[in-house]
């Protein structure tokens, strides 16, 4: 090629780039993992409420509904050009990470955020409170605690279990945690560690909670020993936990609303991962009097829920 | 009384069913927590998962996805091969091609182990290499490409000498339906396919995939061949004869835990120059039958720990009728077949831990010789045969752990031994480490060895007049160091640093042994180093789906002394793709080739340097999304520009390739 012609080639190109506008549009394309789920359901709810609010435009991608969503996804992507991409669930920000990895991403009700690869443009809210919160209302409810429980799943749970150690050793509680890889092991791992504990915490692990057999071997052995059980969802009160500080599900979505909207015009810096901001306390007095525990009278203030043995 | 009962029944009545519906609606509430735990679970994103990104890997890797084969506009492997730093592509004067890497070429590409689906396709036993029948691929059906540069040996076996291509093809997930494309451009070449693949409810699933390629080749003009410059009868001065056609057909079926897949490829080809060096007519005819055969199953001992078994059976055989004067043909052939199967156990220790260990053995045979000459082609006449019938057994067992010690850090240490019949042990460690020392910046070093056992061919060729065959000879063996950088310093720009430098030693040449004969000998080393530059950024906002990218390699490769010949030191690749709106978009490709030097005692000038446009237009999704429709312009501004000829043609200068060409292609989705 005579050096002219490259030169023209060169030329065309540059001006291919140069003549296009670099115009964003408002527009957030909301993933939900599974429809059908409650949590991811309301969450979506409440955060296309406020969208509507403030006169946001969105589109809807629902991953279960569809046989070849990455393709139809990339492809909707691409033909809605959205400014900011909103992911529910674990397996939306996955998809939407694979797929547009350069576009202006936020996420919540995805366990253990800390295990996702957040870029600069990523936001999130957290599915799990802070610990170190949660940490500090147990030592206010139960001042005599000295030692934790917990079971997890490695592949789920690694990143959190370490920021509850960290945090532990702060408040100068020690967590005995114990790894398991399958349901079967949960029975096993609670007879060791349940005698060397003062309490047992719950904590979001999917492969820890897979099934409603599961939860039952926990509170059975919990109750056996006569350890009682802390919970991050009100969901376990029933079960027989003593305490719970679950995270409110629709202030999640309302709070991603108002996480997007400063993202996307840049209020916030990238790689802001916020816990979730609106949180509710609820006592079993029922598991406590059984158990015969002692708590601090005072705490009773914080709670908003106290669940008697007639309830 | 009545009154009172009744008000106790309907009392009785609203408390239970209110504890009831309580009882329910925690129940539920449980249910509906469990059922989001269990949506969580689907989805593992660990560390180590991430880390499987290009970005984090220890080996140098190029991935090609479908999008990109689709705006390349590509007509066949090769062309997706083209824009992957460090690798050249060169015409060959008996009709396939030389796939150069890092700096070093042989005619064969035997250095180079293609695989499909992760399955090894050296399946010629006698010459080694997969360029045979694999170079012309047709890419419709091609999902991914992976590029591994350097040594892979401690992995894969034999053959994974300087890079692995590992080609995967759309599964029946993928094509969900029925898909089909036909593509016709320049030389009269057109090429059909057809896939099918369905997931059935009783986790059977089935793809299947048909496709048909022919062309007459680019008709590059020879001025002149051995005879011709005698004055001599000759066709030359002529033209190339290069006619390809090919069927392929493959099979992806799966049930549980178990799959059979495989591919069958008939290829027929006519040459370039000719086997001699005399310009053939378009009588030299080329023909090569290849498939695969594997079935597969992977065991679940536990969530942590799976047992991948398959067993293989291969089959490579052609029958070529060359002509090596105007009036004298040879017909040779044979048959290869690799039998064996392979146990790869993969425990996984943890997010940060994942052990693999494996064995395989295979059963490596040639028979069927062919071995005819004569002055008709109708008729020829037995000869003494040019090889010899063989058996080999091989075995090996390999180690390689993946441990992530820190988030950002990863480690990889692995070795192979292998075992042969005929030539003894080869062992080939590979270790390295990917360390993200600042967010978005990852240093990349590794180190390992591979080998290429001795094909067949060399061990045992016979009844050659001017080269013997070596049962004594050891495998070639190289040792690769190599380190890098991969940084994205803003949002949507990649760039990649690599500096490599490989020892190449026991090479397999035909060294002289007399004044006109010569053999197969592990002689000479060559030392191969370089720099590769990479960089792409991905546009956003209103382009999204634009990029711009380049690549350069700068390369040294020395023997006794002297850059080898044939291969450039420097060869840069730009592509620019713009997004015009969600259907159509832009394809830009400049290839820049370097000057290549001459063989030592070559007297003619270097092969001048050359730069090529290629344009494309895409449009995707049209018509209710079943349409795609593209149409490509290869060396917009006709280019002339040469291949390499070897030294023993450098009576007729180099080979000329094709000037401009155009390729115009549909795809219809049912």
């Amino acid at each position: 090629m005579k050096i002219i012609n490259f030169c023209k080639a060169l030329i065309l190109l540059v001006a291919f780039f140069g003549s296009a506008g670099f115009a964003q549009s408002n527009k957030v394309l909301i993933v939900n993992s599974e429809k059908a789920v409650y949590r991811y359901e309301t969450i979506a709810t409440e955060f296309k409420k406020v969208l509507q609010q403030n006169a946001y435009q969105w589109a809807e991608f629902n991953l279960d509904g569809h046989a070849n969503a990455e393709a139809e996804l990339k492809q909707l992507i691409e033909q809605e050009n959205p400014a900011l991409i909103y992911c529910i669930g674990t397996q939306a920000y996955s998809l939407v990470h694979n797929v547009a990895p350069n576009k202006k991403m936020l996420f919540s009700a995805a366990i253990n955020w800390r295990r996702l690869d957040v870029g600069a443009g990523t936001y999130g809210v957290a599915n799990e409170l802070s610990s170190a919160q949660e940490l500090s209302l147990l030592r206010y409810f139960f001042p005599t605690i000295k030692t934790i429980g917990l079971l997890y799943n490695d592949s789920f749970s690694r990143e959190y279990v370490e920021t509850i150690k960290k945090d532990a050793l702060a408040s100068g509680i020690n967590i005995i945690n114990k790894p398991i890889n399958d349901t079967q092991e949960i029975s096993g791992a609670l007879n060791e560690l349940l005698p060397k504990i003062d309490i047992f915490w719950i904590i979001s692990d999917p492969v820890v909670l897979s099934n409603k057999e599961s939860v039952r071997q926990i509170f059975q052995a919990a109750q056996q020993q006569k350890k009682p059980v802390y919970a991050y969802s009100d969901v376990y009160i029933e079960q027989g936990a003593v305490l719970s500080i679950s995270a409110d599900i629709a202030t999640i979505g309302r709070q991603s609303a108002g996480l997007a909207m400063m993202a996307e015009q840049d209020k916030v810096p990238g790689g802001t991962v916020q816990s979730p901001a609106g949180s509710m306390v609820t006592l079993n007095k029922c598991a406590l009097d059984a158990l015969k525990l002692k708590f601090n009278q005072d705490a009773l203030d914080s709670v908003n829920k106290i669940v008697g043995c007639d309830q | 009384m009545i009154k009172y009962l009744s008000t106790l029944l309907i009392g009785v009545l609203l408390l239970n069913s209110s504890a009831y519906a309580n009882e329910s609606t925690e129940h539920d509430s449980l249910e509906k927590e469990l059922a989001y735990l269990a949506a969580e679970r689907k989805v593992v994103v660990t560390a180590s998962k991430m880390e499987e990104h290009v970005d984090k890997t220890v080996a140098t890797t190029t991935v090609i996805t479908q999008d990109d084969i689709a705006h390349i506009g590509a007509r066949n492997l090769l062309d997706v091969l083209r824009l992957v730093p460090g690798i050249g592509i060169t015409q060959t004067q008996f009709g396939w091609r030389e796939i150069e890497v890092r700096g070093v070429k042989t005619g064969l590409s035997e250095k180079v182990q293609i695989m499909l689906n992760g399955h090894p396709l050296d399946h010629n036993l006698q010459n080694a290499g997969s360029a045979w029948v694999y170079d012309d691929l047709p890419v419709d059906t091609i999902k991914r490409v992976e590029v591994v540069r350097g040594p892979g040996s401690a992995l894969y076996g034999a053959n994974a000498f300087l890079a692995v291509i590992n080609i995967i093809t759309q599964n029946a997930k993928d094509l969900n339906g029925l898909q089909t494309s036909a593509g016709w451009g320049s030389f009269d070449t057109q090429q059909y396919r057809a896939s099918w693949g369905k997931q059935f409810k009783n986790t059977a699933e089935a793809a299947l995939h048909f496709n048909f390629t022919d062309t007459n080749g680019i008709n590059s003009p020879i001025p002149a061949d051995s005879l011709s410059v005698q004055g001599l009868n000759s066709s030359a001065p002529g033209k190339s004869q290069l006619t390809e056609g090919r069927y392929d057909l493959e099979w992806q079926l799966g049930y549980q835990d178990f799959k059979l897949d495989g591919r069958y490829i008939n290829k027929k080809a006519g040459t370039f120059f000719g086997a001699a060096s005399i310009l053939s007519d378009n009588r030299t005819q080329q023909d090569y039958n290849d498939y695969f055969l594997r079935l597969s199953r992977i065991w679940k001992i536990k969530d942590n720990f799976t047992v991948d078994t398959q067993l293989f059976h291969d089959y490579f055989s052609y029958d070529n009728l060359w002509q090596v004067a105007p009036t004298q043909f040879i017909r040779s052939g044979l048959q290869d077949t690799r039998t064996g199967g392979e146990i790869q156990a993969n425990y996984h220790f943890s997010d940060a831990q994942t052990l693999i260990s494996g064995f395989s053995y295979a059963k490596e045979q040639q028979g069927n010789l062919i071995d005819e000459a004569g002055s008709d082609p109708a008729r020829l006449t037995p000869t003494l045969t040019t090889t010899e019938e063989r058996i080999r057994n091989r075995w090996g067992v390999y180690l390689e752990d993946v441990w992530d010690p820190l988030k950002s850090v990863r480690l990889t240490l692995g070795a192979r031994y292998d075992r042969y019949n005929d030539f003894g042990g080869t062992f080939n460690p590979r270790m390295g480490f990917n360390w993200e020392f600042i967010k978005n910046y990852s240093l990349k070093f590794s180190y390992g060895t591979a080998y290429r056992a001795p094909a067949f061919g060399e061990l045992g060729l016979a009844n050659n007049p001017i080269l013997l065959g070596n049962p004594m000879l050891k495998p070639e063996e190289v040792k690769t160091f190599e380190t890098g950088i991969i940084a994205h310093p803003v949002a949507g720009l990649t760039t990649q640093a690599t500096y490599y430098h490989s020892a190449i030693n026991q090479i397999i040449s035909q060294v002289p042994v007399q004044s006109t004969i010569s053999k197969y000998e592990n002689s000479g080393s060559v030392i191969a180093e370089g720099v590769e530059l990479e960089a792409r950024y991905d546009f956003d906002g209103n382009l999204q789906g634009s990029y711009i990218s380049a690549n350069h390699v700068l390369q040294h490769s020395v023997q006794l002394g002297r850059q080898l010949a044939d291969v450039p030191q420097h060869r840069t690749n730009l592509t620019a793709l713009w997004a015009f709106d969600n259907t159509w978009s832009s394809f830009a490709h400049v290839l820049i080739k370097d000057s290549t030097s001459r063989n030592l005692g070559d007297t003619r000038q270097d092969v001048p340097g050359y730069a090529l446009l290629d344009l494309g237009l895409l449009g995707k999704n049209m018509f209710g999304k079943k349409v795609d429709i593209s149409f490509n312009v290869y060396n917009l501004f006709d280019k002339r520009y040469y291949d390499p000829a070897s030294t023993s043609l450098n009576f007729i200068g180099d080979y000329q390739m094709a000037g401009r060409a155009f390729f115009g292609h549909v795809s219809l989705k049912f």
